[in-house]
């Protein structure tokens, strides 16, 4: 390929409107589909009908390009494909596959178009398509944004009744039967007389068949996998250790690796000393890397042990060393030129606040870390003809590109296996773990070499969530809200990240900053949402549901403060002001399942909260005890309407997953910057929840809206501000910043 | 001897005999012991030398890295230190229980081995020669004022039935395999140690236990 | 050192101080037991020690000479998985699954002493596992499941 990074930086520049052309309505409709390869190392006799299947004599492998981070996306993608190819689970392999441009996303251009979700007009979806075509034409492989399902939902089931039409007109040819006539069930075609031929056995016949283009999707009512529970596929290998993880992996002479990266992110390595390292019993080799040094050794202890043991001189940070300038930053970028964009003027924000009298507020949410339990790790082989390399990923042909710029080699020429992620919340969207090893493997040319950073290590590296901050203005008026007027402020997540690929940032504003907040549902008479980009401050990232996760907080937790200074009803009030049915029903879902209204025992309170976000409206009641030692939480009730639920244990399991990391978060952890170096260094010091502090969690999904969404990240943005709202309804006090343990405790 | 001990005998010590077998192998490391000197008092000891010792005491034992394992019958240890900002209890819900060593729920010893290696690893679970545990319920020390720690400290009934020499041994003793007394001076990791030394420490129980153990007069 | 891992005895040429975990996970390829903080904050590297748990990462291999070890891979396999696996797959409780090699480890020593434990019981002995993914109310489902598959037993 062109490299992915040119044709990036070129088709960005054209701008993503512009580029519309007709192109993208749709995976079936585009004129120039990618190639498949799974062509390119295709065995005699094996067939392949598109990207997605592949059947031999031996087996039947389903690729499953969307990468499993513990989501469940390698089940959900086979079960997608084998509700159409009639396959049950154990009849089949799954395979994350090569990088491949023709997993491009989709779904991802629905976030990244400036639309309301609901918006269905023709400039909403002409921009999404043009979008799409961007996507496609960078052969965007990104697992994110909570799109594995809504991107594979209808690719994968039409790639299934492909497959299952040309395995049917194989076994026509073979039978001398009617095409009509056959039927398939349990990985095989069965004919008119009851005897069925494996797919397998097919195979040879279905690789010399052009495939079936024409076919249709089953109805609903037909579904045998999709909408009923599913045991995991991984769930056994996980449940007994037996599942490896890419810090896991051992492959024959391979050397394990430790580094030491300047703790001022991005800051520059002046000088070091490695000679006591270089003496420590296993140490193979002390090799600079950008911004530090690793240490090669026969033991990941044994690279640790020496990695620690070498003295720096680091260079400064580029970024303010201390928190206060961070938080001045954010607090002066609200000013006209720093405004990104005014997302929503309804009515006249600045007459009804001059008139009324107005309630303001600021609120804050800070840098936090991702730390997934895996800390982040790979394994590359460099020789002369490229690289070899394993390791979790959330963006392969972006890792294929990076590497092959380090190594010197084309991007095809880097051989990609993509493992299983202990966890990642946006951690795996970034490879800079990757590219140090590529770095360390290059200086060991031929030797595969893994790279384990330790936890302190994935702490100091981590890119962590946005800091951001809210200002906020309002007017209530004869028992109802008035006016809202609502101005957030935080540095590009987008701009930090894509600093970091060979990718630049889209033109137009950064909808992040606004995430959550510009499209609360309510018909309010008065309301404006501004973003404003603060300048880049500490390096940031993607983090489980991006802007929405402090923009979410902001802006239904002082809706709350104006409901409460109207005197009216939490519930009921936003109830009044939402103009959308989808959402309507999720909010009153959690109403009826908490019992809204219905009395508690003093020092208990229950706070309601509604946010949209990836497209999916999702509201959460949170109930808490106020104790003597602090703040408990009792239970949470949480709806969400996601149009279509793929596997119901799996939903469930996301939600309530979703819900403790809202609130563990907004409970407990926080990065600080001082000496430019972030203070926590493991989860002593970030903690999240832990067992015992969780609530009971209720959750009903929904499914009235018009399009299927994924869940994994719109149940987090809600939780904080429930929770707020809670411990407001419980105590009488008011908390505006995140973490909330810097003013109460929590039991 | 109180109700709760008994039940800590009864339902611990088994398990820390056992414990002790499982998770003391090697722990008899070699490092340098601690050489401590019984410098007895020549003649009488005025109260008032017994009272000045006694308050360097009472900063030993009220201090963080002693008073965190000395709590009430809630069983729940403290943590202190600077990335905390102030005293909390000990994180992840950790109770141990009557018997003092977790063996209701989690023995301590899940993450705190017996070892005698010196603590090096910032925020690691420290270990110490002695099996991890509280000390016992009516040792209560944390939060508690001067008077009520000495009470404490000179009444056999609630001092594991020691007289003056037997607090003096207690020392000794806990120098010997390097227990927690021990650990308390040299925590490791980073930690904030107990104000003075081992041996200022003993000094001090020498002369205070000589001096007939005084108590500070209630304030005020 | 000679080390009894799952049954087996097994040579380790280790340092005296290396955490147990690592002498497992690089000198014996004993991969269940994770790393996950390296200072017993998140549990993903217990295991047993006659029969007691342990945070593989902060004990040394030294320690434990001589005594049984077990790791998630002694407890059960997938053809003949222990009750709490069992129960662990029942409730598919795992997401991304890294700590729950942890967790099982954790619930299992919780329930050879006590098979029938109270929700305190369970909230003292499990909180000190992380879980990032956010598993625990099914943690809580699957630990009774598995204390009731044993009375059963």
């Amino acid at each position: 390929m062109a490299g992915i990074g040119t044709i990036a930086r070129r088709t960005f520049l054209v701008g993503s409107v512009a580029i519309a052309g007709g192109v993208a309505f749709g995976y079936y409709m585009v004129r120039k589909p990618h190639a498949n390869p799974l062509l390119d190392d295709l065995a005699e006799g094996e067939a392949t009908f598109n990207p997605w299947v592949k059947i031999s004599s031996e087996g039947i492998t389903l690729i499953t390009p969307h990468t499993d981070l513990g989501q469940g996306a390698y089940s959900m993608q086979a079960a997608l494909i084998a509700e159409e190819l009639d396959l049950d689970f154990g009849q089949f392999e799954v395979s994350p596959g090569a990088p491949s441009a023709a997993y491009y996303n989709t779904a991802l251009a629905d976030e990244a178009a400036p639309f309301l979700s609901t918006d269905r007009g023709m400039q909403a979806n002409m921009t999404r398509g043009a979008m799409g075509a961007l996507f496609k034409i960078l052969g965007a492989q990104i697992s994110g944004g909570s799109t594995s399902v809504p991107d594979s939902f209808d690719k994968l089931r039409l790639a299934g009744a492909v497959a299952r039409e040309t395995l049917k007109k194989a076994a026509a040819a073979k039978a001398g039967v009617s095409i009509e006539d056959l039927q398939t069930r349990s990985g095989a075609v069965v004919l008119p007389d009851g005897d069925s031929i494996p797919y397998t056995d097919l195979a040879a016949a279905a690789a010399k068949v052009k495939p079936v283009k024409n076919v249709e999707l089953r109805a609903p009512s037909e579904w045998r996998l999709i909408g009923k529970p599913m045991q995991r596929l991984d769930i056994v290998g996980k449940s007994t250790g037996t599942l490896p993880y890419g810090v896991d992996l051992e492959i024959d002479g391979m050397v394990h690796a430790a580094v030491k990266l300047n703790p001022r992110q991005g800051g520059a390595l002046n000088s070091y000393d490695a000679s006591a390292a270089e003496a420590m019993r296993g140490v193979i080799k002390v090799v600079p890397v950008t911004g530090g040094v690793a240490v090669v050794a026969d033991n990941t202890w044994r690279a640790f042990q020496a990695a620690n043991a070498i003295e720096f001189d680091w260079g400064p940070a580029p970024y303010p060393a201390e928190m206060d300038a961070h938080w001045e930053t954010l607090s002066g970028a609200f000013k006209e030129d720093r405004l990104d964009k005014v997302w929503r003027d309804d009515g006249d924000v600045d007459a009804a606040i001059a008139a009324g009298d107005a309630v303001d507020a600021e609120y804050r949410a800070p840098y936090v870390a991702h730390a997934p339990l895996e800390p982040i790790s790979a394994l590359v082989r460099v020789d002369d003809n490229g690289a070899e390399l394993w390791a979790g990923t959330q963006m392969p042909r972006f890792v294929q590109t990076n590497v092959a710029a380090i190594v010197g080699c084309e991007p095809e020429d880097v051989q990609l296996h993509n493992q299983y992620v202990g966890g990642s919340f946006g951690h795996r969207l970034e490879d800079e773990q990757i590219k140090c090893a590529a770095e360390v493997a290059k200086a060991m040319k031929g030797t595969p070499v893994k790279l384990t950073y330790s936890r302190e290590e994935d702490f100091a590296h981590d890119f962590p969530r946005q800091i951001a901050m809210g200002k906020m203005k309002g007017v209530v008026e004869d028992g109802r809200v008035a006016a809202y007027d609502l101005s957030i402020a935080m540095p590009s997540v987008a701009d930090s990240q894509l600093s970091r690929q060979p990718l630049d940032p889209p033109p137009g504003p950064d909808s992040q900053i606004a995430a959550g907040a510009w499209n609360l549902p309510y018909d309010l008479p008065h309301f404006r949402m501004s973003a404003y980009k603060a300048p880049p401050l500490a390096p940031i990232s993607s983090w489980r549901s991006v802007g929405a996760s402090s923009n979410g907080f902001f802006a239904d937790a002082f809706l709350d403060e104006l409901i409460h200074a109207a005197g009216a009803d939490p519930l009921e009030e936003r109830l009044r002001l939402m103009n959308n049915d989808v959402a309507r029903k999720v909010l009153e879902a959690v109403g009826e399942m908490s019992g809204w209204g219905s009395a508690m025992e003093p020092n208990r309170g229950r706070g309601v909260a509604f946010i949209e976000s990836f497209g999916v409206p999702c509201a959460e009641v949170v109930e808490v005890s106020a104790t003597d030692a602090g703040v408990k939480i009792d239970k949470v009730f949480v709806a969400a309407d996601v149009g279509r639920i793929v596997d119901p244990i799996n939903f469930d399991n996301h939600v309530k997953g979703a819900v403790v990391w809202g609130l563990g978060h907004a409970m407990n952890c926080e990065i600080t910057y001082s000496d430019g170096k972030a203070q926590q260094t493991n989860y002593h010091a970030h903690e999240g929840m832990r067992l015992y502090q969780c609530p009971e969690i209720l959750v009903r999904g929904l499914e009235n809206a018009d399009r299927i969404r994924g869940i994994g990240e719109p149940p987090v943005p809600p939780a904080a501000p429930a929770l707020a709202n809670a411990i407001f309804a419980a105590t009488g006090e008011r908390i505006r910043e995140m973490p909330f343990n810097k003013h109460i405790e929590f039991v | 001897m109180k109700k709760t001990l008994g039940l800590a005998s009864a339902l611990g010590l088994g398990v820390i005999a056992a414990m002790g077998v499982a998770l003391s192998h090697g722990s008899g490391d070699d490092d340098a012991a601690i050489d401590l000197v019984v410098n007895q008092p020549e003649g009488d000891v005025s109260r008032e030398e017994g009272l000045a010792a006694w308050d360097r005491i009472f900063a030993v034992a009220s201090h963080p890295r002693c008073a965190n394992c000395h709590t009430d019958e809630n069983n729940v240890p403290m943590w202190s230190g600077p990335s905390y900002g102030k005293t909390r209890p000990h994180g992840m819900n950790i109770n141990a229980g009557m018997s003092r060593i977790g063996i209701e729920s989690m023995p301590c010893t899940t993450c705190h081995t017996q070892s005698t290696k010196p603590n090096t690893i910032p925020h690691a679970p420290p270990h110490t020669g002695h099996v991890w545990m509280l000390a016992p319920v009516e040792f209560v020390w944390f939060g508690k004022d001067t008077q009520t720690i000495c009470a404490q400290m000179r009444d056999p009934e609630r001092n594991g039935g020691r007289d003056g020499a037997g607090l003096v041994e207690h020392i000794l003793h806990d120098a010997e395999i390097k227990a927690f007394i021990t650990w308390g001076f040299n925590p490791g990791g980073g930690r904030e140690p107990a104000p003075g030394t081992m041996q200022d420490h003993l000094n001090d129980m020498v002369t205070w236990t000589a001096a007939g153990m005084p108590c500070p007069d209630p304030a005020g | 050192m000679q080390l009894i891992v799952n049954g087996e005895t097994v040579d380790a040429d280790v340092e005296e101080d290396m955490p147990l975990l690592w002498v497992l996970r690089d000198e014996l390829n004993v991969k269940g037991p994770k790393y996950g903080c390296g200072i017993a904050q998140c549990g993903a590297c217990t295991v047993h020690v006659d029969g007691m748990p342990v945070r593989s990462c902060s004990i040394t291999a030294k320690q434990v000479e001589g005594a049984e070890v077990t790791t998630i891979e002694g407890l059960g396999t997938p053809d003949a998985l222990h009750a709490v696996q069992e129960a662990w797959i029942d409730h598919q409780v795992a997401q991304c699954g890294y700590c729950q090699s942890g967790q099982i480890m954790s619930a299992a020593a919780l329930l050879a002493i006590y098979p029938e434990p109270s929700d305190e019981q369970i909230d003292r002995a499990l909180s000190a596992n992380l879980c990032r993914c956010g598993t625990y109310p099914r943690i809580r489902e699957a630990v009774k499941s598995a204390a009731a598959k044993l009375q059963g037993a």
